[in-house]
């Protein structure tokens, strides 16, 4: 048993045609029983930044905290937004600060750039990042979400494209594991701001 | 006691420890331990050569000889007698048709050992049986099934149809139940009357008829684009029947997937499409990197 796979999670990022999407399960378990179902992994940090946490719990919450802290002092400096660049860097510190003790968080960060292009990273639990013009993945199905991913996506999707082609993906992925799943949300984020839709699926 | 007793009470002392430490260490090998006891100069302080009880009297082993855990406590060689040399491999039912498809890659661990190896098999002209796993453990099953095939053919003046070829091929895997083939087999057929019939096992032989599977180290990403796809799930469009050509490409998607995330799959995919006409290979290339 892994630490990682404790409490389960599935999320995926997406870009699009000058936008993002990211999507993630509702299921909080503790091994094999379910104890929420509404649990929230993905967070707005700003307009032009969503982050996917997925892992251990106590540990999704405490760095979403750190970082809320972290982007607050950084604003209060620079008087300007965080960039999603300069996000994705700190998380990394972040983790790499906790390198002989980390936080068991593998994550994703989605947003649009200053010139409003699609920006995708994501990490392993010590903070080593990946960037790709495609998707990012994480969670405890990371095959077939994988697997669904490489097959559904296109290059320069449309906002409403993007957010079936997420939709399906994220759906069919956690049908196939028994950790994640109970429901999805799905963010799409565009210049014009951010619109969320919930995903009714198998509830179990 | 006497000087014996002395020398018995020590050998039991140490063999105590050794017990000890082969429980708490699994994965030393023969060589560490000869290692071990030579950094230790010779017999360590708890260590002593072990004692053989000939014919004339308890004698002292010499002490540099190799004992294979004979007298004293057994350790672990870390010999494993499966390997895995990859693969995945897909079946697909259709209404009238079924359609059994794997890459054509053989692999050891990082290396290719060949970009052109089958894991295909007709065992009867509507059936066709796809293995990934270990290679000598499916062509030994293959040639147990083969057998079987033939002394059924022999005694029943027909051929097994291919629910009779599932039962089959899931009592001979229940029949190694306590030292498996490493197989992971998809049987892809028509049945009596014409229908696709699709079987998925797991390596002791539990088997079921289900609509479509794939197994091998590629099937995390491509089952949940079957569910999808074939079976239609969380989709709200309406459900219509798949032709032949369309699940063939299909099949050729998937194969791709799986190629580029696992690095077992690729070079090319062998896709068989079985009616109740006869079988019919087509080959795809892949990435062969």
């Amino acid at each position: 048993m892994s630490i990682l796979e404790y409490n389960g999670a599935a999320m995926i990022a997406m870009a699009g045609k000058d936008c993002v999407g990211i999507a993630a399960d509702r299921r909080l378990g503790i091994q094999a029983q379910t104890v929420s179902t509404d649990f929230t992994k993905v967070f707005k940090m700003n307009d032009n930044i969503h982050v996917g946490l997925g892992g251990l719990a106590t540990d999704v919450q405490t760095l979403h905290n750190v970082l809320k802290f972290r982007m607050g002092l950084y604003e209060l400096r620079e008087e300007r937004e965080m960039t999603p660049q300069v996000f994705s860097h700190l998380l990394s510190t972040l983790l790499y600060e906790k390198r002989f003790g980390p936080y068991f968080v593998e994550p994703i960060v989605a947003g649009l750039d200053d010139k409003n292009k699609p920006f995708l990273s994501s990490m392993d639990l010590i903070g080593a990042p990946v960037q790709t013009k495609d998707f990012v993945v994480s969670g405890t199905c990371t095959g077939n979400l994988y697997g669904m991913c490489e097959t559904l996506y296109k290059p320069d999707l449309e906002a409403d494209a993007l957010f079936e082609t997420l939709a399906q993906a994220l759906l069919a992925s956690v049908d196939r594991d028994a950790l994640s799943g109970w429901g999805g949300v799905v963010h799409i984020i565009t210049k014009d701001g951010v619109t969320t839709r919930e995903l009714k699926g198998r509830q179990d | 006691l006497t000087a014996l007793d002395f020398v018995l009470l020590q050998l039991l002392q140490h063999t105590h420890i050794n017990l000890y430490r082969s429980t708490m260490a699994p994965f030393r090998t023969h060589n560490q331990q000869q290692n071990s006891r030579n950094a230790a100069g010779g017999p360590g302080l708890a260590m002593m050569p072990p004692i053989i009880h000939s014919s004339e009297g308890p004698v002292m082993a010499k002490a540099d000889t190799i004992d294979h855990g004979v007298t004293e406590a057994p350790y672990e060689r870390g010999f494993s007698p499966y390997e895995f040399n990859g693969g995945t491999t897909l079946a697909i039912a259709g209404p009238d048709y079924a359609v059994v498809a794997a890459d054509t890659r053989l692999s050891s661990g990082y290396e290719i050992l060949s970009r052109d190896v089958s894991k295909l098999h007709a065992l009867t002209d509507r059936c066709v049986l796809g293995s990934a796993g270990c290679k000598t453990d499916v062509d030994q099953l293959r040639s147990v099934l083969d057998i079987k095939q033939k002394i059924y053919h022999h005694n029943h003046r027909k051929q097994m149809s291919t629910p009779s070829v599932a039962q089959m091929l899931g009592n001979t895997l229940y029949y190694k139940r306590f030292f498996p083939y490493y197989a992971f087999n998809v049987l892809g057929g028509v049945d009596a009357e014409g229908k696709g019939a699709v079987y998925s096992y797991d390596a002791i032989g539990s088997f079921e008829r289900t609509p479509f599977s794939a197994t091998g180290s590629g099937q995390a990403y491509i089952i949940p684009l079957l569910d999808n796809v074939i079976g239609h799930k969380n989709r709200a469009d309406e459900k219509r029947e798949l032709p032949a050509e369309e699940v063939v490409e299909i099949v050729k998607d998937a194969f791709v997937t799986a190629g580029e995330r696992d690095i077992y799959t690729g070079d090319s995919v062998e896709i068989m499409v079985i009616t109740a006409e006869g079988i019919q290979t087509t080959t795809f290339d892949l990435k062969r990197d």
